[in-house]
Formats: structure tokens, sequence, C-alpha cells
């Protein structure tokens, strides 16, 4: 802001009192007007009055406003004696009652320079009047050009008034950006204040910019606030950035945990690794999808309840699927679990085929229903996202359902039994064929339930399965047979390893140091961590 | 185990073979000759075929399945790659298309040396030995065996998959290495270099089979089948299984890496799709359909398996997956032993040994 300007503001500010209000200042407006029709100079001051009355003028008087920075600017402004004409509504500039330009009206010629100052009081005058969100938007890009030009307040004023919740947040780091770059130091100063409570990326590049001014090398007082709100930045981005590799590997750890649960129980029970547990999550994901696509033809009102109303159909399905691998295959093969391994491969292969002959090879398209999208921002660049909350959650209670069927009831009470002892079990008149069909249904069933809760976060396609099997795997082999506290331990364990290692040295060297690790542990362990207690075969 | 001399069916396998091997030069310029396809494609069956065999000894006779054998013969794919690049690039100055993908001006200090085939392969068997004992004996020594030593296996070479996919290690990342134009000093793609290659993959495969066959017959052989059937037993009796299964598997290892220097020349290209689980698995399968236990089960199975796939891969490459899975399923639920069971059947005339794989079953994890 020139020095110039200063009175004028002052006077703007004197003529901005309550008696304005009423719209009893003919005077007033009458002058602006007469400036408006001046030199250059004039013209300038005008555009300048005209800014002030956009940061803090009633709305009438905006409105009153807004028509004469925009007929300057389009040389629709009839000047003559008494005052100037709006041409375009043909009302009389000052009062708004409709008259005719006289004859040798002139209309007034906008300098270069006052040509920006035109263009900024229009944008200033059109974000605070316009109806219209599109003009709006327009107007605040114009604004961002020069952000250090604006009147105070006029920023401040429009995101109070903005309705719109996306131009709002513009609106506000474009005051931000206009804070910091204000005149006053004690205003920069406390806009820095006010940026470093709400860490981020963003605010970091705005407040590091500020090192290279030449007020930081100058004023000490600025130095030090730049310095102090520089680390109170990064360290909020650090603990946001901590906090999000902590909850991205507790939601991958929950995906994990729901596909290795369910290899881990058969493991234990049968000795038999399904390698076709990858395509029961895929099949599971498949499945929540056709409920969505089945309730947008019979129910559309129930559409954002597909994930849950998917839960019974995902586990039925996939449930089914296993009971029928059980039944058809690896009965047989119960002495043979390497061959079992062959077998279950034979059946991932058909049904990742099968499901890429009927529905394509491309990603689905699934809906995101309100409760599963957005997210709270928390610190940093951390925001809390509403799908991996819910994949967590879906986790936590697969994990408590899957504890008291294993621990509550008749089923988990044979299942446990045939674990720790197939030729007793069946001895005291256990049916462990059965058992092992119930369990190889249970284990599928929770890998349809993988499937459902990673669709909302991971791309749905015939080979998604792959991307989490080796990894469950290891879940198996860390965790121990049979133990549903190995395997969340293990789940955890490998799911936060990942995500930790990822963002130092890359997706691959994490799978590589999580693998040597596994085998490093089995040295240590070769039961796994969770190990149930016996003679060792 | 019968006397090899009384072993009709290996004998005919490696008479047919030497045949082959011989038939393929002798008939060239003649009206018989076969063509550079066809030749080609029995060269890189063969390749296969010593691939089945490496794995077949662990499994068959050791009870050890890994799920991981494309590790080793992918090392000696890239390694046989990286000496065909470095020689093509002495001797004609073409610079690889990888190097120029990546922008380097200059090969990356390890391939130093790998211009000369006795180098290179010395690394390979180095290396292959290094991973194969390092590994080994890790996993034996905690004795992880059965399932979790497969499923660990198939995580190994998954791994590797992910670490070869990379750009920048050096190896070509995802779109791998090609382009090799010399071997030896002479161009590859001619007539003659593909004959050549393909009779030295039947040579190989031959001297490997009499080479497993004296193995297996041996009285180490005989300590391999009672490792695979009752390991205890052999540890009570005073053996040290763990030196013996490090061997095997070592061994094992060192067949493969073999099958990959004779595959990869052949198919002219390498890439880390090599090293995909998948094709692991499929190993396992050939020697599964073949006949697990029997040496040439396991090169029937990789030959008539990969011939189906190749004649698929032309006519309906689609329907490929759903009949491996077919025969998979057939396999493992009809006929335990592969074709061998056929065999039983009266089809063919009874062969091999009395007592097989899968008569015994396996040991429970």
């Amino acid at each position: 802001m020139t020095l110039w300007r200063l009175p004028l503001l002052i006077a703007g500010l004197l003529i901005a009192a309550p008696a304005c209000a009423a719209g009893a200042e003919p005077a007033a407006r009458a002058a602006l007007v007469e400036k408006l029709c001046g030199n250059a100079g004039q013209m300038g001051e005008a555009a300048a009055a005209l800014s002030t009355l956009a940061a803090s003028g009633t709305p009438e008087e905006i409105g009153w406003a807004a028509p004469l920075a925009r007929a300057a600017l389009d040389k629709t402004l009839a000047c003559d004696d008494t005052g100037a004409v709006l041409a375009a509504t043909g009302t009389d500039a000052v009062t708004r009652a409709p008259r005719a330009p006289a004859p040798d009206a002139r209309t007034p010629v906008l300098s270069l320079k006052n040509r920006a100052v035109f263009e900024q009081a229009d944008a200033a005058l059109a974000l605070r009047s316009a109806a219209d969100p599109a003009t709006r938007t327009a107007a605040l890009a114009t604004l961002e050009r020069r952000p250090a030009a604006l009147p105070e307040g006029l920023l401040e004023a429009a995101a109070q008034g903005e309705t719109d919740p996306g131009l709002r947040t513009r609106i506000e780091t474009l005051a931000q950006t206009a804070a910091l770059n204000a005149a006053d130091p004690a205003a920069r100063i406390r806009a820095i204040g006010r940026i470093a409570e709400h860490p981020s990326r963003r605010a970091l590049t705005q407040v590091e910019a500020l090192a290279k001014d030449p007020a930081y090398a100058a004023d000490p007082a600025f130095r030090q606030a730049v310095d102090a709100g520089l680390a109170t930045i990064r360290r909020g981005i650090a603990l946001g950035d901590a906090l999000a590799t902590l909850y991205n590997g507790l939601s991958f750890a929950s995906i994990l945990f729901m596909a290795a649960i369910g290899l881990a129980i058969i493991f234990g029970l049968m000795g038999v690794i399904n390698l076709a547990q990858g395509e029961l999550i895929m099949i599971g994901a498949y499945v929540t999808w056709l409920v969505q696509q089945g309730l947008r033809q019979a129910a559309p009102a129930l559409l954002d309840w597909y994930l849950v109303l998917a839960i019974p159909v995902a586990f039925l399905v996939t449930a089914g699927i296993g009971i029928a691998l059980e039944a058809l295959l690896l009965r047989h093969l119960y002495r043979r679990p390497l061959m079992s391994l062959l077998a279950t491969w034979a059946v991932s292969l058909f049904l990742v085929n099968t499901v890429r002959v009927v529905f394509g090879t491309q990603n689905l398209q699934f809906e995101t229903p309100f409760y599963v999208s957005g997210g709270v921002p928390v610190i940093g660049d951390f925001i809390f996202t509403w799908n991996r909350m819910f994949a967590i959650l879906f986790a936590a209670v697969t994990l408590l359902v899957t504890w008291a069927t294993v621990r509550k009831t008749p089923l988990g009470l044979n299942i446990r039994a045939v674990t720790q002892n197939r030729d007793m079990a069946a001895c005291i008149g256990i049916p462990t064929r059965r058992v092992d069909m119930m369990a190889f249904g249970l284990g599928s069933g929770l890998a349809g339930l993988a499937g459902l809760a990673l669709s909302p976060i991971y791309s749905v396609n015939p080979q998604m399965g792959q991307n989490f099997i080796i990894d469950s795997f290891m879940v198996v082999v860390l965790g121990g047979v049979g133990t549903i506290a190995g395997t969340v331990v293990a789940a955890l364990g490998i799911g936060q390893i990942n995500v930790l290692i990822e963002p130092l040295w890359g997706a691959v060297a994490a799978k590589v140091i999580v693998l040597l690790m596994i085998i490093a542990f089995l040295q240590w362990r070769p039961e796994g961590l969770f190990a149930v207690k016996g003679r060792r075969k | 185990m019968t006397r090899w001399t009384a072993d009709r069916p290996f004998l005919a396998v490696l008479a047919l073979l030497l045949a082959t091997a011989a038939a393929l030069p002798l008939l060239a310029g003649t009206p018989l000759e076969m063509s550079r396809y066809l030749a080609n494609a029995i060269g890189q069956l063969a390749a296969f075929a010593v691939l089945a065999l490496s794995l077949d000894l662990i499994w068959g006779y050791l009870g050890i399945l890994s799920l991981g054998h494309g590790l080793f013969f992918a090392l000696g794919g890239y390694v046989v790659a990286m000496y065909l690049l470095k020689h093509s690039f002495e001797v004609t100055g073409t610079v690889p298309d990888f190097l120029q993908f990546m922008g380097w001006k200059d090969f990356p200090f390890y391939w130093a040396g790998f211009g000369a085939f006795p180098y290179a392969l010395a690394v390979a068997v180095v290396l292959t030995t290094l991973v194969a004992g390092l590994f080994g004996y890790v996993s034996f020594r905690s004795r992880v065996g059965g399932v979790y030593f497969a499923i660990i296996t198939q995580a190994l070479v998954y791994v590797a998959m992910l670490l070869m996919f990379r750009n920048d290690t050096g190896f070509g990342g995802n779109n791998g290495m090609t382009g090799f134009s010399v071997m030896f000093g002479w161009p590859m793609g001619t007539s003659g270099m593909i004959t050549g290659l393909a009779v030295a993959s039947l040579l190989v495969l031959a001297l490997v089979l009499a080479g497993c066959r004296w193995l297996v017959g041996s009285r180490f052989g005989a300590l391999m089948l009672a490792t695979r059937d009752d390991e205890t037993r052999l540890r009570t009796l005073g053996y040290e299984t763990l030196r013996l299964k490090l061997a095997v598997w070592c061994l094992s290892a060192l067949i493969a890496m073999v099958a990959g220097m004779l595959y990869v020349p052949q198919v002219g290209i390498i890439n880390p799709r090599l090293l995909s689980p998948e094709l692991s698995l499929e190993i396992a399968v050939w020697v599964a359909i073949g006949g697990r236990g029997h040496l040439v089960g396991a090169v029937v199975g990789a030959l008539l398996v990969n011939a189906i796939k190749f004649w698929l891969s032309f006519a309906a490459p689609e329907v490929w997956p759903f009949i491996l899975s077919g025969l998979i399923v057939l396999v493992v639920l009809v006929f335990p032993n592969g074709l061998i069971d056929l065999a039983r059947l009266r089809l063919v005339r009874p062969m091999g040994p009395r007592r097989l794989a899968a008569d015994v079953g396996e040991a429970r994890p």
C-alpha cells in the first residue's frame, strides 16, 4: 500500500460510518463519481475508494459501487457536467434515477496503471456481491494475482459471507498469503502465528518463502516469528506424517489380518495353505460390487448402504466356495499337503480367469457412501480418512466375532480340539470331517469379508488377490499356527513394518526386509510367535 | 532301485533325446529339415525339462517342495543375458537398450568382466550356490519344511521379482534385457545358431538326466529317499540330514540355473516375469503331471505340458489357464503319480520303481 492512499483510507473509513449505512450520503457518493470522471490521479483515488468500500462497506453500498467499477472498465460511463450516467442501465451514477446523459458526455479512459487498480476493485466488489459462484471464483482468481495490494479486511469479510466451502477455503488461503505480505510488520507476524496453528506442507512453503523476504534479514522480530513459525509447522508435519504412517499401517494390517486369520485357522486345522485365499478376497470384493449394482437396480434409496448389506452376502458366497472347495478337492488331499498347494493354486487360476472372462480386467467402479468418504484433518498432512477407519473397525469387529466363534461356540471348541489332536478328537466322537468343512467355510468367508473391507480403499480387479496373498502367508508363518493372537500381532507387525520402511527405501525394500526378518525370526522360533505348546514335529 | 541298464523308460528317453540331438544337425539341408521355429521350440522345451528335473530331484526324492525355483532359473538367465549383452557390445559396439533408457553412459561397475563367458559362468555358479546354500542352511537348520518351506520360497521369488522390476538396479528393470546379437563370436538368430543351441540343450538335458539317474541310483540316492520317507528315523540312526538336504538343494539350484542359461539365449529376452510365483508353481505342476519322484516322469511332464502350452498359445491363449487348472485337479485327484498312474492302467508298459512318491504320503508339517 502506497503512502498517498493512507489519508484516503481514513477518509473512506470515516465515510463508512453508520450514517452512511442509512444511504444518506449523496455528497460523498457524488464526490466519488466526480473523481471517476476526473484525471488519472483522481481516478486512481476513486478506484482505491471502491476497493475500500468492497472491504468495509455495507451490502447496500457494495451493491451501489459494483456497477461503477464495471462501467469504468467497460467504458460505459458517460460523464457530463451534472455527474455521470451508467450507459448500460441508463441511470444516474449517484442516485440511480433514470436519466439520459448530456449530448457532450465523454467516457473516461483508463491508464494502464489505473486499469489494474480498477480490475482489482471490480473483482473485490464482485467477490462480495455476485450471486453466481462462478463469477465469484473468477473474481477471486483476479484477486489472487496481486495479494499484497488488497485492502485489509476484504478477504476476511468475503470468507465470512461465502457459502461455497471450496471457495471459502481458497479465500482463506489467499487471506493468509495477503496477510503474510502485508505492509504492517505486526500484521505479518500475526499472520505467521495464525498459519503455524494449522501446519501443513502448503503452510511450510508459504512461510519458507518469507525467509527470502528482505524483512527477514532486517527485522529481528520478524525473523524470530518466521523461525518459530517454521519450527512449529515442521514439528506439526513430522507428527502428522508419523500419525499418517501409523494409521496407514493399521489399515493395511487390518486387511492383512482378515486375509490371514482364515488361512491361519485352516492351516492349524488341516496343515493346508490355501493358495486361493487371495482369489476369495477378490470374489468378496466382486460380490460387494454386485450387491451395489443390484441395489442400484432394485432399491436406489439403499444404495449408500451397500457396504453393510453386502456383509452377509460376501461372507456366504465365499464361505460356500470354500466349503465346495473342501468337499470336492481338499478332502482327498489330507495326507498330501504339498499336493493341496497345487490343487488350491489350480482353483485360484480358475477363479481369476473366470472372473476375467465374465467381468473383464478393468478396475471396478465403486460408489463412495457418505460414511466412508472424506475425513477429518488432524495435524500436518494427516487426514483421518473414514474409508481406512471403516477397514480398521471392520477388522476389529471381525476379530471379536472370530474370537467369540473359536472360544465360545461348540464349533470353535471342536475346531480347537481337532487342531490340537485330530485322532484323539475323532476318538471322542467329534465329526472331524465336518469340522474341517465348517472351518474351511469360516476361513473362506473371512477372506470374502476382507475383500469387502478393502473395496473402498484399493482398486478391485481380477489380479488384486495376488497383492495381499504373499503378505498374508508371511503373517501365518510369523504368527504361528492356529492362534488368533499370533495372527493379530504378526499382521500388525508386518503391516506396520511395511508402511514404516516404504517411505524410507520404497515398497520393494520393505518387502525384502520383511522377508529377511521373517527368515531370521524363524531361526529363533521356527513355529512362529505364538506356537501351540507340544512336541516338535 | 533297478539297475540303470534295466530301466527301460530311462533308456528310451535318453535314446530319444540323443537321437533328436543328432537328427537336428544331420537333417539340415535335407528335405526333412526342421523349421527354425520347431528347432527353437525343441531347444526351449529341453531347457524346461532340465528345470523340471531340478525340481523333481528335491521334491520327488527329498520331499521338499520349492515354489521358488524360478529364482535360480532366472539367476542363470540374467547372468547369461548379461554375458550376451556385454559380449555383443564388445563385438558390435551396440549399446544395450536399457542403458539408453536409463540415460546411463556406461555399464554399471558390477558388469565388469561379463564379456567373458567363463567369468559369467563362475559368477552364476558362485551366486547360485551362495543364495541356495544360505537360504537352505537357515531353513533346514531350523527344520522349516513342508508347506512352510514352500510358501517361504514363494515369497523369496516374489520379492526377487519386485526387486528386478525396479529400473535402477542395472539389470534392465521391467523391460528386461534383449537385443542379444552375438554369442561366442557368432551372430545369433541364424539357423546354425538356433540348431546349435537346441542341440546343446538336448545334450545338457541328456547329461543331467543321466547324472540324476546315477545319483538317485547310488547309496546317496537311497539316503535321499529315506530322508523323504522318514527323516526323524534317519536322524535317529545317526545320519546328518541337514548336510544331505543342503547338498541336494544346492545341486538342484545349480541345475535350475543351467536351465536358465540354456533358456534365455533361445527366447532372446529376459524380464522379471521369469521370477513370477506363477512360473515357479508351474514347474511343480509339470513335475506333478509327469510323475513326482520319477526322473523320466519330470522330463516327459515338462515336455508334454509345455508342448501343449506352445501349441495353445497360438490356437487359443485364453483357454490355457482353464486347461492347466483342469490338468492339475485331474492329476491331484485321479492320478497322484501323474502319467505313471496312466502307465499302471496298462495303457503303457509298467515302468520305474515299485515304490512311488505318492504311496508313502508326506510327512506332516
